[in-house]
This record gives structure tokens, C-alpha cells and sequence, in this order.
């Protein structure tokens, strides 16, 4: 058990961020641009646009269909003491996958604390309180459907 | 971690890949003409043109078979990552073989597709030190007006295996490359002994 937690434990906080940065607006994420390309790298996968089918269930729980197709953008950098970081995210914006993989690359490192607070945070914070006000809006337009008791027994 | 070992690959994977895939596509129509490949990126036991075709010819629907000598890590985890072809150690399941000059000696196994879907056969990707010094031989047949000479340095051996698993339309292409250059010898090319 203890062993699964330790392999675990990694991914999902990996997982967390790279999401963040995904969701992240570039324009958040152009302040630390200097930060993030101050260091040695390659590009193992340099920007690339392509597409990805969309599946879902009706409900989350029917037969899988076909949405459509979304257009997607990843990237794969390598730092010159040979940490990797990947990205892909939602769109058509290849600067953001650049410095969305360099961020993952930076946060695998010893400066994990630092980039953590630095970029993870303040985006989560960001994207959670866009997110709050996306529900607030939707939830002031809510109409409750109910039927009146007819007539007929 | 398999991450430590992956290079980059074509540095324009559209363009780069259209122009291998054109290559092959050249080497098989003309069998015994060598096609050179320009600036292809090359992996540590994977010369540019052997690299440049896996990049352009393989992907998740075309199982790859290994021969000894290039199943290292380094190798695995760029196929892997650049292809996302998967590897089998059953020569019966494989489209495609990576091979060196040794292993040309036992072809057993590898699919030669059926009379039905004879585009079906496991394509052979040779590399070799060149693609010159061997014994002389004259290829005839499609795609050749009269005769090509090439010296391909390998043993005798193999064209006896070839000749074994060739019943028309069934049987195996092959691509030998050395360096940047490559050669098709498809099923349907004819070997003859040249006149000295």
C-alpha cells in the first residue's frame, strides 16, 4: 500500500499541474516566459497542432459516441540535465505549449516549491474563481421544470 | 526512466516524413536505383536513411519486429515516443522488420502476406555497412528497362532465403539503406549471376 502511495502521490500532483497549465490563458502565463526559457533546452517534440476525437457517454454512464473532433496542440522539451516535460492542451497555440512543457520540466526539478508557488498556485486560484463566476452566471439563468397535477386521475 | 534517452526527430515532421515516404516509394518503383535521403536526423546504431524510414513508414498500426542488434533502450524509447509503433518478438505479427546484413541469412516467419491480400507481407528494412562491394548481380523486372547492376554486400545465402519465401504475389519487400541511401528490392525483381 505504502509503495502504491508513493507512485501515486507523484502522478497526481503531476497531473494536477500539467491540467492547470493547460487551462491556463498564455497571456498568464507570458510573465514567466523569461523565467521558463532561462535554461538550457531542446525540443525533443517541437509545437505541433493536430487533431483528437472526442468521446463521450450520454450521461457518463451510455454507450460511447463520437463527439467530434477538437484541435490540439502538444509539445515535448528536454532541459540539459535531461528532465522532460510534456504538454498538451486544448487549441491551436503553440507558444503556450512550449512554456506549458517547460513549466512541467522546471516543476519535476529541485525548484519544485518555488514554480509551485510561483505559477501553479496563483493560475489554480485564477482558473477556480473564473470557474466560480462561470457558475454563479449559469446559475442565475437556472429554470426549474415541474408539471401541475392533471386532471385526469 | 525512457525519458532521459528520447532525441528529437525530423525537424519539419510533415515535410521530412513526405520526403522519406516519396524515397521509399522511388526505391521500390525503380529497384536497384539508390535514393539519397538529405539531412536526416540519425539515432546512436540507426543510420539517417534506416531512421528516416521508420520515422515516415511506422506508426500504432504497424508492428515492429527488432532484430537483436538494434532492440536497445535508446532505440526502443524513440521508435516509442516518435513512431508510438508497438514492438512484437513474433516475426509472425510484425509489418515491418528492422534487420542488419546477418540476419538476412533466416527469414522464417516473417509474413508474406496471402494470395488474397498479398500487400498484406511484412516489409524488411535492411541496414547495411553500403550498399556497394558485394558480389555483382543483375536485377530485371518491373521497373527496370533492361538490367540493373548492384553489388549489395551480403551473403549468398539470403537470395536462396528469398527465393524460398517468393510465390508470387506473395512475398517480402525489402529496403536496404546505408548512410543517407537506400535501395528497394521488391518481390517481383529477378536475380541473375552478372557476366564478368
Amino acid at each position: 500500500m505504502e509503495i502504491l502511495m508513493n507512485n501515486l502521490a507523484p502522478h497526481a500532483e503531476r497531473q494536477h499541474w500539467i491540467g492547470v497549465l493547460a487551462r491556463a490563458r498564455r497571456s498568464e502565463l507570458q510573465p514567466h516566459e523569461a523565467a521558463l526559457r532561462d535554461v538550457e533546452y531542446q525540443l525533443i517534440r517541437a509545437p505541433e497542432i493536430g487533431m483528437t476525437l472526442v468521446r463521450g457517454r450520454m450521461g457518463g454512464n451510455g454507450a460511447p459516441f463520437n463527439v467530434g473532433e477538437m484541435s490540439v496542440t502538444r509539445c515535448v522539451v528536454r532541459l540539459a540535465d535531461g528532465r522532460t516535460g510534456y504538454s498538451y492542451l486544448a487549441g491551436r497555440d503553440k507558444v503556450h505549449a512550449e512554456l506549458a512543457a517547460l513549466a512541467d520540466a522546471h516543476l519535476q526539478g529541485t525548484q519544485q516549491r518555488h514554480w509551485l508557488d510561483a505559477v501553479i498556485t496563483p493560475l489554480a486560484k485564477a482558473q477556480a474563481e473564473r470557474r466560480a463566476q462561470k457558475e454563479a452566471d449559469t446559475a442565475a439563468t437556472k429554470v426549474e421544470f415541474f408539471t401541475l397535477v392533471r386532471g385526469e386521475n | 526512466m525512457s525519458a532521459q534517452l528520447l532525441q528529437p526527430a525530423f525537424t519539419d515532421p510533415v515535410l521530412e516524413a513526405q520526403r522519406s515516404f516519396r524515397a521509399a516509394l522511388k526505391a521500390f518503383a525503380g529497384p536497384g536505383l539508390i535514393q539519397t535521403l538529405h539531412a536526416t536526423p540519425s539515432l546512436e546504431g540507426l543510420a539517417p536513411a534506416t531512421y528516416a524510414l521508420c520515422l515516415a513508414l511506422l506508426d500504432v498500426d504497424t508492428p515492429l519486429w527488432l532484430a537483436p542488434s538494434f532492440d536497445t533502450p535508446l532505440i526502443r524509447a524513440n521508435l516509442a515516443f516518435h513512431c508510438g509503433c508497438p514492438l512484437t518478438a513474433n516475426r509472425e505479427d510484425a509489418r515491418f522488420a528492422l534487420l542488419t546484413a546477418e540476419d538476412l541469412l533466416d527469414l522464417s516467419g516473417f509474413d508474406p502476406g496471402n494470395d488474397r491480400y498479398p500487400d498484406q507481407s511484412c516489409t524488411l528494412l535492411v541496414q547495411l555497412p553500403s550498399l556497394d562491394g558485394g558480389a555483382g548481380l543483375a536485377w530485371r523486372g518491373p521497373g527496370i528497362e533492361t538490367e540493373h547492376g548492384v553489388a549489395l554486400p551480403m551473403a549468398e545465402g539470403f537470395w536462396r532465403e528469398r527465393e524460398q519465401r517468393n510465390e508470387f504475389p506473395r512475398g517480402l519487400d525489402l529496403l536496404f539503406a546505408a548512410g543517407q541511401d537506400l535501395i528497394g528490392l521488391p518481390r517481383s525483381t529477378r536475380i541473375a549471376q552478372e557476366r564478368v
